[in-house]
């Protein structure tokens, strides 16, 4: 009789608490800075300038590229459809929907790796996935895919391809090259599969 | 920060070796409120000794409490932690014939186990019927194996289903529980047995 | 009767909430019985007959799943129960082999009906994945919908069949 009074002017209280307390729905802090490291390290955040440029090309809706440099900087030039979230403003939860997700790819871009990866890191801290950084950034970018350089006669077959590859998405994205591309002697190329970043279960359980 | 297994905390093994821990756990609060008694686990359906009622539901409402709060305070991530998948008809329908073998049997595999640790013959039967009742499921299994799946729900939470947050549904369930204890104590009161010593 | 009074249930009971949410905390998973039956079950038809249980769905897909049957949670745990109840009940002193029941029917009855419970309840668990401790309990506290509906049908057909059983218990 007692107890369960007690029980209920302890249980009664707790339960309005809770019940009135917004649900914690903040992503704790995941990694350490081990783990982090190891994954710095393995370099797996990096996407190369090819494959994030036949997903532009072929207007892969599942892309969606992230231009973390100053909206300055970001009005002068730009990738196509890419949207701008300066480094300072990437914990503006106005950008929470768009870096906290799992049906698109992002794709982060400064003009070097720097600031890309730094906004790569605070993103995986976070313990959000489906983001990766576009290795080599702007300036590889414009090196390779907009002004690729003719590989010399006798390279490897795959050297060619790369290059026609490049070549084809440097004019589909509009540089100026115009040079025809090169035969290659091998056919197609085959597309570096998209990493898919394996995400933590559930505890498999029940009776 | 929880689940530890899933943070990689503690490893697979310590995970394993922590289980048996956490069952020492259970089996002594279980023997320890006399869940060993089968007649004190039946009486609950008779309502000389609701002792059963009192424990589970205490036990689910400070359990989904403490959960609620252990998110709060980002000690634990529930979106982790394992959830009953829902096949509608498979879970009615096993409920069901687990009713019958509660009633019939009073113990459920649980209780049956603590309750053969310290010497109930009764508990042996039960958990060699038990095993037979598995063995049947599985060599029978293709003819119900249709019925197992049907009507598969993924593993929702009842809160959704009723567009309420957690909190407000624990709050309910708490509410609902306490008043079932209410009922239970009367209960006790009214249908107390002569050959039957309540005893807490 | 010297046997030490049970504790209070309500104590009992928020002990045992405890439990769970350690259980949770530290594997991300309630507690169960069931489960660890059907480990012991495959592992013995695995080494009773080998070529049966790769020829039988149920074995097949359980073994998927699982390497050794018996390197389970869940039978770890139950290990753990059955220490834990032989530690309670030795500090009680409450260890003694006996039959509990009704002082009006016999030994046979007795068990002939825990054997049966114990087949009903056997099959039923493997039918709702999960039994009270596993799939009602735990499944109430994570707030699952399976876990209302299982231990709304549990209960509801324990109390509904009460009536036709009570020369068991009464």
């Amino acid at each position: 009789m007692k107890a369960r009074l007690v029980l209920a002017s302890v249980i009664i209280p707790l339960g309005l608490i809770i019940a009135a307390v917004p649900e914690n729905t903040t992503k704790p802090y995941k990694l350490t800075a081990e783990q982090l490291l190891d994954e710095v390290k393995s370099g797996t955040q990096f996407i190369g300038p090819e494959e994030v440029a036949d997903m532009v090309i072929s207007k892969d809706p599942s892309l969606q590229l992230i231009d973390v440099r100053s909206a300055a900087e970001y009005e002068k030039f730009s990738l196509p459809n890419s949207i701008n979230i300066p480094l300072v403003d990437i914990l503006n939860s106005e950008w929470e929907g768009y870096i906290n997700q799992d049906i698109k790819l992002n794709v982060f871009y400064s003009n070097g790796t720097n600031e890309a990866n730094q906004a790569w890191m605070i993103s995986r801290q976070l313990g959000y996935a489906n983001n990766y950084v576009l290795q080599g950034g702007l300036n590889y970018w414009v090196e390779t895919i907009m002004n690729p350089e003719a590989p010399e006669n006798g390279s490897p077959n795959e050297e060619i391809l790369k290059y026609n590859l490049r070549k084809g998405a440097g004019m589909a994205l509009g540089s100026e090259a115009s040079e025809a591309a090169q035969p290659v002697a091998a056919p197609g190329g085959a597309k570096p599969p998209v990493q898919k970043r394996e995400t933590k279960k559930r505890v498999q359980g029940g009776c | 920060m929880g689940p530890l297994v899933v943070y990689e905390v503690i490893s697979q093994n310590t995970n394993l070796l922590l289980a048996f821990f956490i069952g020492i756990g259970f089996g002594f609060v279980l023997e320890a409120n006399g869940f060993s008694s089968s007649r004190r686990l039946a009486g609950m359906f008779y309502g000389y000794d609701t002792t059963v009622l009192k424990v589970f539901f205490t036990a689910a409402i400070v359990g989904s409490v403490g959960l609620l709060f252990m998110s709060l305070f980002n000690w634990i991530d529930l979106s982790y932690i394992y959830i009953n998948p829902t096949y509608l008809w498979s879970t009615l329908g096993g409920g069901v014939i687990m009713g019958a073998g509660f009633i019939l049997g009073g113990y459920c595999p649980g209780t049956s186990f603590c309750a053969a640790s310290i010497g109930k013959i009764d508990a042996l039967a039960f958990i060699g019927g038990m095993f037979i009742g598995i063995l049947v499921f599985a060599e029978g299994y293709p003819l119900w194996e249709g019925f197992y799946n049907a009507q598969f729900m993924g593993a929702p939470l009842l809160n959704e289903m009723l567009g309420a947050s957690r909190g407000m549904l624990t709050l309910l369930i708490i509410l609902v529980a306490l008043g079932m204890f209410w009922i239970g104590e009367w209960a006790e009161k009214r249908f107390s047995r002569d050959d039957y010593k309540l005893n807490q | 009767m010297n046997q030490r009074r049970y504790m209070n249930p309500y104590l009992g009971g928020v002990l045992l909430g405890l439990v769970l949410i350690v259980a949770f905390w530290v594997s991300g998973r309630g507690l169960g019985a069931s489960g660890a039956a059907k480990s012991t079950l495959v592992a013995g038809m695995k080494t009773i007959a080998p070529g049966h249980v790769e020829n039988t769905a149920f074995y097949k897909d359980y073994m998927e799943t699982h390497t050794n049957p018996l390197n389970d949670w869940l039978v770890y745990q139950i290990l753990g129960v059955v220490v834990g109840g032989f530690l309670s009940g030795a500090i009680a002193g409450r260890l003694k082999f006996k039959v509990e029941k009704s002082p009006k029917i016999t030994n046979k009855t007795r068990l002939l009906f825990a054997a049966l419970g114990g087949v009903f309840f056997g099959f039923g668990s493997q039918l709702g994945r999960g039994c009270t401790s596993g799939s009602a309990l735990t499944g109430m506290a994570v707030l699952s919908v399976s876990g209302f509906l299982s231990m709304a049908a549990i209960f509801g057909t324990a109390f509904g069949l009460a009536y036709f059983a009570r020369k068991l218990w009464l």
